[in-house]
């Protein structure tokens, strides 16, 4: 009870002093960690977005004002991948809400066995996304895939080359992506229905309305903020799509499905180029920043 | 007769959920289905048309070859990863949830501070964070990787606990505190002992993040340290791929994940939504 032999009277002391100065020292560590790998990269990215360094040259950085900026606004591979991320963020999101909700109020229904579908349905979210990127490139296979096996045996055409094929490429990822994360809508949207007081449908009832009039006025109100939440969780994810894109088609054929995350990979890990994927990051984090707020917004909301 | 006019009606609509129901978990499971099917195929079965649905003989030689193949060097290290990044968020972060939980340190601004990190883009942190490993030597080791996962596993440890802590009443604390207890006595025998539940869970949801993460791993590691989605995706690109060794390691890596996802059902919105939804 004595350590490092401080008198008795000290001791105390540091205690009393530990004691007051507790919930800080709680909090020290993760502040520390988080001021280093978050603000401290923050700041990094944002001097060297500012900058012309090429890793392989070995050259030291040289200022160069708003050059990246400049040339990512004038560089056609950017805004297509620009362009195809928001295909998949509208395209995703849009098909993933609206299957989502769909798969929700049919599990909101009373049916056997109910538990276990719902597992069963909990299944994709959880599967790594290069996992599944791999498993879809085998159902995606031109020749053996049995995607174009379906297609060829209900006399629909003969299948595409759906990863290696301009117009379907991005099409194949968007699928992919919607097929993982739907069951996260369902879920999280299910729980919305089932926080919705029975009593609210009773009145409804009570007062005569068709089932149509019940899901428009009554469930789809009071699900409107699981509804926003759900979605910009989803918005925020799938604007960051890497893995997928780079398992499926690594952004090809030519850059027809490259997302800004895989072309931010591509300049800062396989050009080297660390001002102009600096500039891309930046760029990137000021969207997601704008959709993360709008997030916290929502979520302080909630709490109050 | 009207009566049995809306039991028929009602039959036909259990029928129809029934239906609907079996649709949408034949394309939820199907590529799962794909594979494990995959796994035990021989590797003439992968090219032939039409396709082999279902394998007449199973072919485990296929866990046996990608183990061989750096599957089991890739299950160690994932491991060790995920394990320890866990581990480190969830003793650090039970700490600051519990003082933004009782003491509101920092406010509201410190602790959305906190969870906005978790939602920033990673490919914005993978630069200056390569960069900074890069400078250190920690290129290709376990603590680049534990500590390049701390940035999305303690904002979100610290948000999950913080939620646990606030649904234990803190009556009881105070009642200790008048009894004499100090504070860290309050936190280490009364408070963590409540939430080890909450802790196992939120241990447990970082594990599954981190054992699935890509992108960092891609980039911080090459040859010492290759975790189970790298070397995945390693041989995805390789000349030839092998489909057979590929899926045997994909159920691999994703039967523990679907274990203990199903084990986290309970909590799984909320761990999902970052405690924004109770589910």
């Amino acid at each position: 009870m004595n350590p490092g032999g401080i008198a008795p009277a000290r001791a105390r002391d540091l205690s009393l002093w530990t004691d007051k100065k507790l919930p800080v020292l709680f909090i020290a560590p993760v502040v520390g960690i988080l001021l280093a790998l978050a603000i401290g990269p923050l700041l990094f990215i944002f001097i060297t977005s500012f900058t012309s360094w090429e890793l392989v040259s070995m050259a030291p950085p040289q200022f160069a004002w708003f050059g990246n900026y400049a040339n990512i606004l004038a560089d056609g591979r950017f805004w297509n991948a620009m362009k195809n991320t928001l295909i998949l963020l509208v395209g995703g999101v849009g098909l993933q809400l609206v299957l989502g909700l769909a798969t929700a109020l049919l599990l909101n229904r009373e049916f056997r066995l109910k538990k276990l579908v719902t597992s069963l349905f909990l299944i994709p979210i959880t599967i790594a996304p290069v996992v599944v990127g791999f498993q879809w490139r085998v159902i995606y296979h031109e020749s053996f895939g049995p995607l174009n096996y379906i297609i060829r045996a209900l006399h629909l055409g003969n299948g595409f080359a759906w990863l290696a094929d301009t117009r379907t490429a991005l099409f194949s990822i968007l699928a992919a992506e919607v097929w993982q994360w739907t069951p996260f809508v369902t879920v999280v949207l299910l729980a919305g229905l089932q926080s919705i007081s029975p009593r609210v449908y009773e009145a409804a009832n009570v007062d005569g309305a068709t089932p149509w009039q019940v899901f428009r006025r009554v469930t789809l109100p009071l699900l409107k903020p699981t509804v926003i939440i759900v979605a910009l969780f989803r918005v925020m994810d799938v604007f960051k799509i890497f893995d997928l894109v780079f398992l499926l088609t690594g952004g090809g054929p030519g850059s027809a499905s490259e997302s800004v995350s895989l072309y931010t990979y591509i300049n800062g890990f396989r050009y080297f180029s660390m001002g102009y994927a600096t500039a891309l990051a930046v760029i990137q984090l000021v969207i997601v920043t704008v959709i993360c707020m709008r997030l916290v917004k929502m979520m302080r909301v909630g709490r109050a | 007769m009207k009566e049995r006019e809306i039991r028929s009606s009602k039959s036909w609509q259990a029928a129809l959920v029934y239906f609907t129901i079996g649709v949408l978990l034949l394309f939820n499971l199907f590529p799962v289905y794909w594979m494990f099917v995959g796994s035990v195929k021989q590797r003439g079965e992968f090219y032939t048309s039409p396709p082999v649905f279902v394998p007449k003989q199973l072919e485990w030689h296929n866990f046996s070859r990608a183990l061989e193949r750096g599957g089991a060097k890739g299950i160690k290290d994932s491991l060790v990863v995920a394990g320890s990044s866990a581990a480190l968020a969830i003793v650090l972060g039970s700490l600051a949830a519990y003082s933004i939980a009782r003491y509101r340190t920092g406010g509201d601004n410190l602790s959305f501070w906190i969870l906005s990190i978790r939602m920033a883009p990673p490919i914005a942190g993978i630069i200056p964070i390569f960069i900074l490993m890069r400078y250190a030597g920690l290129l290709d080791t376990y603590p680049a990787l534990v500590l390049a996962y701390c940035l999305f596993n303690l904002p979100f440890a610290v948000w999950l606990i913080k939620g646990f802590f606030e649904d234990i009443p803190a009556d009881i604390e105070g009642a200790a505190l008048v009894d004499g207890f100090n504070r860290l006595q309050v936190f280490w025998r009364i408070a963590l002992p409540l939430a080890v539940p909450a802790l196992i869970v939120t241990g447990l949801f970082c594990f599954i993040f981190s054992w699935n993460e890509f992108l960092f791993a891609l980039v911080l590691t090459r040859s010492r340290v290759t975790t189970l989605p790298v070397i995945i995706s390693g041989m995805v690109g390789g000349h030839e791929i092998m489909w057979g060794e590929i899926s045997a390691l994909s159920v691999l890596t994703s039967l523990p994940v679907v274990i203990l996802a199903l084990l986290l059902q309970r909590y799984l919105v909320r761990g999902l939504t970052l405690g924004a939804m109770r589910g």
